[in-house]
């Protein structure tokens, strides 16, 4: 099979469900419920028509294009960023101790990052979009893979009852695993043609198995609101409940 | 290089365990009842079996045949999973997912058994696998209605 046709089939494939997602919360009116997870859609789809926009307007070589592009993919990083912390304070809903340990953590690590990209920058600080902003995707990516880490670690040890949330992290970590993968082949491989090649697939793909996965969490799982834990539950509730503690 | 090499071994094994756990959360939902036994029961399946030796006796047959099983047993009910009781003849989301860990499970069990490291646990992966496709077949078989009677109860007056 043609490789381009392949790889615009999974686009609009992702394109298909960005949309249908969105459409499926706002018709439901779970937006509001399910806000980090509408945010990041509504950034993937602007940041994809307004690619789509620019590269049919100027074409792909064209200046334009490049720092759209690169714009783009810097908001989409920061939504992701913005997506995990949302995530974590869905997971800490009444561990206030918990939460405030978090959000100093994330504080820290988006600190860190900036710090590490800005170093880069202070050696060719003329050059702001190939060294900066290159960097501070890549770095900020690969930081959001290891805190989506830490959350799913934190949910197995507060052993969350809601499973609507596991999922969606699960989701979370295959769009950020396989891109990172890849992207390390390509440095690796000093942007070898199979490197490359793969990269441009893992892309698309790991987006549209983390839809999927939202997908299907979204229609067919039901989150708890109050993201109540089990080990929260106190004795007597369990006992008029009927439950064996 | 160090740590481009570092990242590359961490997000694969990232992405992989990710895969893992999406799985397993999709087959740890649970039916209001067990559907699965009047398919396999239907259609002569062997995997239930092939778990309980495992569990009981820790100890699966001659490797040839379970792998043979396991794949007859897949085949048969991916098809019945498309074809039987389902109004749109194709495969849902989770499905394809789940068809393609089986894929991946199947694959690992052939490295596990050159290794000699977690077979059982591969094998009971792969049953747990078929038995949700099992249950979501009888679940369906089981919501179609012929006249006032279900498919399982019109079998049963044959």
């Amino acid at each position: 099979m043609d490789r381009n046709l392949l790889s615009y089939g999974l686009q609009y494939a992702c394109y298909f469900i960005e949309a249908g997602l969105v459409v499926y919360l706002a018709q439901r009116r779970q937006h509001r419920k399910q806000g980090s997870v509408a945010f990041y859609l509504c950034s993937l789809l602007a940041a994809d028509v307004a690619r789509a926009c620019v590269l049919h307007a100027y074409g792909l070589t064209s200046l334009r294009y490049f720092y759209v592009y690169w714009s783009t993919d810097f908001l989409l990083v920061i939504s992701a960023f913005l997506l995990v912390c949302f995530l974590f304070r869905r997971a800490c809903r009444g561990e206030e101790k918990l939460w405030r340990f978090v959000r100093l953590l994330l504080l820290f690590a988006f600190i860190l990052v900036v710090g590490i990209s800005g170093l880069i920058f202070s050696h060719n600080y003329r050059a702001l979009f190939p060294y900066f902003v290159f960097e501070f995707n890549q770095n900020l990516y690969f930081a959001c893979l290891v805190l989506n880490t830490l959350l799913y670690l934190l949910l197995q040890q507060i052993d969350s009852a809601d499973d609507q949330l596991g999922l969606l992290v699960c989701g979370v970590g295959i769009q950020f695993a396989g891109p990172a993968a890849t992207l390390a082949l390509v440095h690796l491989t000093t942007a070898g043609p199979f490197a490359l090649a793969l990269n441009s697939f893992s892309m698309p793909v790991c987006t549209l198995g983390m839809l999927l996965v939202w997908a299907y969490a979204i229609v067919h799982v039901k989150g708890k609101a109050s993201a109540v834990t089990r080990r929260q539950i106190p004795a007597f509730a369990q006992v008029t409940a009927g439950l064996n503690v | 290089m160090i740590v481009a090499a570092l990242i590359l071994i961490l997000s694969t094994a990232m992405f992989f365990f990710y895969f893992q756990v999406t799985c397993q959360k999709i087959l740890r939902r649970q039916f209001d009842r067990e559907y699965f036994q009047s398919i396999v029961n239907a259609n002569r399946f062997e995997f239930p079996s092939l778990r309980k030796s495992l569990e009981e006796f820790g100890a699966p047959p001659d490797y040839p045949r379970l792998r043979m099983m396991l794949k007859c047993d897949f085949l048969a009910l991916t098809y019945l999973l498309k074809n039987a009781a389902n109004v749109n003849q194709r495969y849902s989301k989770e499905e394809r997912l789940l068809i393609l860990y089986f894929r991946w499970q199947f694959l690992s069990l052939s490295v596990r058994r050159l290794f000699k490291v977690g077979e059982k646990k591969a094998i009971l992966r792969l049953t747990s696998v078929l038995q949700y496709f099992a249950n979501v077949v009888g679940q369906r078989v089981n919501t179609v209605r012929f006249g006032n009677l279900t498919a399982a109860d019109y079998l049963l007056n044959l």
